[in-house]
């Protein structure tokens, strides 16, 4: 019982999206039993200008970008953290856990103000910069914590082997850390894909807005008279390549998640 | 290390300092957005700012509500998912979307379900013969349903995280305290509630900033209105900056929030400190 609750809790406002998106918008307005089914709120955002399916693509090119420049910087300053002493790495970590939860909305103007001044503006890849220092805090604390369970003399083993400390994290360590990792990198894209203040300041051409921008231009301004049905279409067009990454990735994400929250 | 180091100070520190500078400084299009030192003269402005005033008031009400139901949510969600069921796998992983989806997909899709009079809501309270509720016209309504919408998305968080600390708990606690006559509520406040506490604490101190932050979720649900009932202080130093060209007075909004957020979270240490060894004592 409990359980359907939660289930139905979930997920009855997503099934009542994808119900709608399929519905004439006549129809939504009137008897909710009545009427046809209807494609037409897919293809009018398919085939608008520009598709849909461009925003989707921007997010994923700005979430693969920022993932990868992520783990470069954190992958090392993870390491160093994690090789100092226990003292100094706590009051690091602090301050790291306290940008982890800082509320980086406020962040928005000066980084714009940035923006502006470097020219960074309508650039997917440069996005990508604002997005890696944000993410930098829970990755930091992520791989730390992982580095740290790994032991010591193994370390060690390698480097008597002469293994210089390039080839004893590409060989030794980074294999061990590949769940922390993946979890991070899970985190990570998640985080970028859904972002939406930075995007929406840095990006104003229409063929280069990522998916949460773009879904805000289309809610448009007006609360009241709008077109649901396309709505509807937007957001499960929206949600279906999250929801798959859920789906695929359940467990890495959770061990992510409440991993970063109990070490940091 | 230097590289990230230097990131997290350019992304982090440096916006703050800049903020502190420009509040001290008018930067309008009246000054053809050219930078005028000012003094304190914002921050006298802000005092007199009703709609600060307002927004603050909102964006606390907001965040204390949504925070206060998600945690309470959140451990029921917590509590059921640490039982040994069938298909706990599943049930995570449904939970877990809500979550996920980006704010500004979910709020246009509960912008939708809260329609009146054609939302699903509204039509099952139309089929039951009671009347329709404006969740998103009525001034005294609008707020709950943005809390309605963002313990939604959220609660699956605070879920897991306490779902996290439940699992640290060891089960012979709750055996030695059946066996010593106490029932679910007396061991779920004896035992639970005092040893899940650093997890409330890191939910609360987590959810508050981002929850005292809200924007996205305001800009696509009610883009602040209406009259102005939901806008939060992140929208009104948005709109400064965006609508008003008023740098120095958004940069002072900004400020003023993350000193409001600083506060909270300070004094729900304190609250976690003071309460600690009440509860400690309470374990006998």
């Amino acid at each position: 019982m409990n359980r359907l609750l939660l289930i139905l809790w979930s997920l009855g406002p997503m099934l009542w999206q994808l119900y709608t998106s399929f519905r004439p918008n006549a129809t939504l307005t009137g008897n909710p039993m009545q009427g046809g089914w209807t494609l037409e709120h897919y293809q009018a955002l398919l085939g608008g200008n520009p598709p849909f399916w461009r925003y989707l693509l921007n997010s994923g090119v700005v979430g693969l970008s920022s993932t990868l420049l992520t783990l470069v910087v954190a992958v090392p300053c993870a390491y160093g953290l994690s090789r100092l002493g226990r003292k100094t790495a706590r009051n690091v970590n602090v301050l790291v856990a306290i940008a982890a939860a800082f509320p980086y909305v406020l962040l928005f103007l000066a980084l714009l103000q940035v923006a502006r001044d470097l020219h960074l503006g309508n650039n997917l890849l440069a996005l990508s910069l604002p997005y890696t220092g944000l993410s930098l805090p829970l990755a930091i604390l992520l791989l730390q914590a992982s580095f740290r369970d790994i032991p010591p003399e193994l370390e060690e083993a390698a480097r008597l082997e002469g293994l210089g400390l390039w080839q004893r994290l590409r060989w030794v360590l980074l294999p061990l850390m590949a769940p922390a990792i993946a979890s991070a990198s899970l985190l990570i894209f998640l985080f970028c894909w859904n972002e939406y203040p930075i995007a929406l300041t840095w990006l104003s051409r229409a063929d280069l807005l990522t998916l949460a921008p773009a879904m805000a231009r289309i809610a448009g301004s007006s609360v009241f008279t709008v077109p649901y049905g396309g709505f509807a279409a937007a957001t499960v067009l929206g949600s279906i390549p999250l929801i798959v990454l859920v789906l695929v990735f359940q467990r890495q994400i959770v061990s992510g998640l409440t991993q970063g929250a109990i070490k940091g | 290390m230097a590289p990230a180091l230097l990131l997290l100070l350019a992304v982090f520190a440096l916006p703050m300092l800049q903020y502190a500078w420009l509040s001290t400084q008018a930067q309008t299009v009246l000054t053809e957005l050219e930078p005028q030192p000012v003094g304190l003269a914002q921050w006298q402005r802000l005092l007199q700012d009703g709609r600060f005033w307002q927004d603050a008031f909102q964006t606390l009400r907001f965040g204390l509500c949504s925070v206060g139901l998600e945690l309470v949510l959140g451990l029921a969600v917590a509590l059921l998912l640490n039982q040994p069921l069938r298909g706990r796998t599943l049930l995570r992983t449904v939970s877990l979307l809500p979550w996920a989806l980006p704010t500004t997909v979910m709020a246009l899709g509960w912008r939708w379900i809260f329609n009146d009079p054609f939302g699903p809501i509204n039509l099952l309270l139309a089929q039951l013969g009671l009347p329709t509720v404006s969740f998103l016209g009525d001034p005294s309504i609008t707020w709950l349903s943005m809390v309605w919408a963002d313990t939604w998305k959220t609660t699956p968080f605070v879920a897991l995280l306490l779902l996290a600390g439940l699992q640290t708990i060891p089960a012979d606690l709750y055996e030695a305290a059946a066996l010593e006559g106490a029932n679910r509520w007396q061991s779920l406040r004896r035992i639970t509630l005092p040893l899940l506490s650093p997890y409330i604490l890191i939910a609360v101190l987590f959810r508050l900033a981002q929850a005292l932050g809200v924007f996205d979720l305001v800009q696509v649900l009610t883009a602040g209105g209406p009259a102005g009932s939901t806008e939060s202080l992140a929208l009104y130093a948005y709109i400064n900056a965006m609508r008003f060209l008023d740098f120095g007075y958004s940069a002072t909004l900004m400020l003023a929030a993350f000193v409001l957020m600083l506060l909270l979270s300070g004094g729900a240490v304190l609250l976690w400190l003071v309460s600690r060894p009440r509860w400690a004592g309470g374990q006998r």
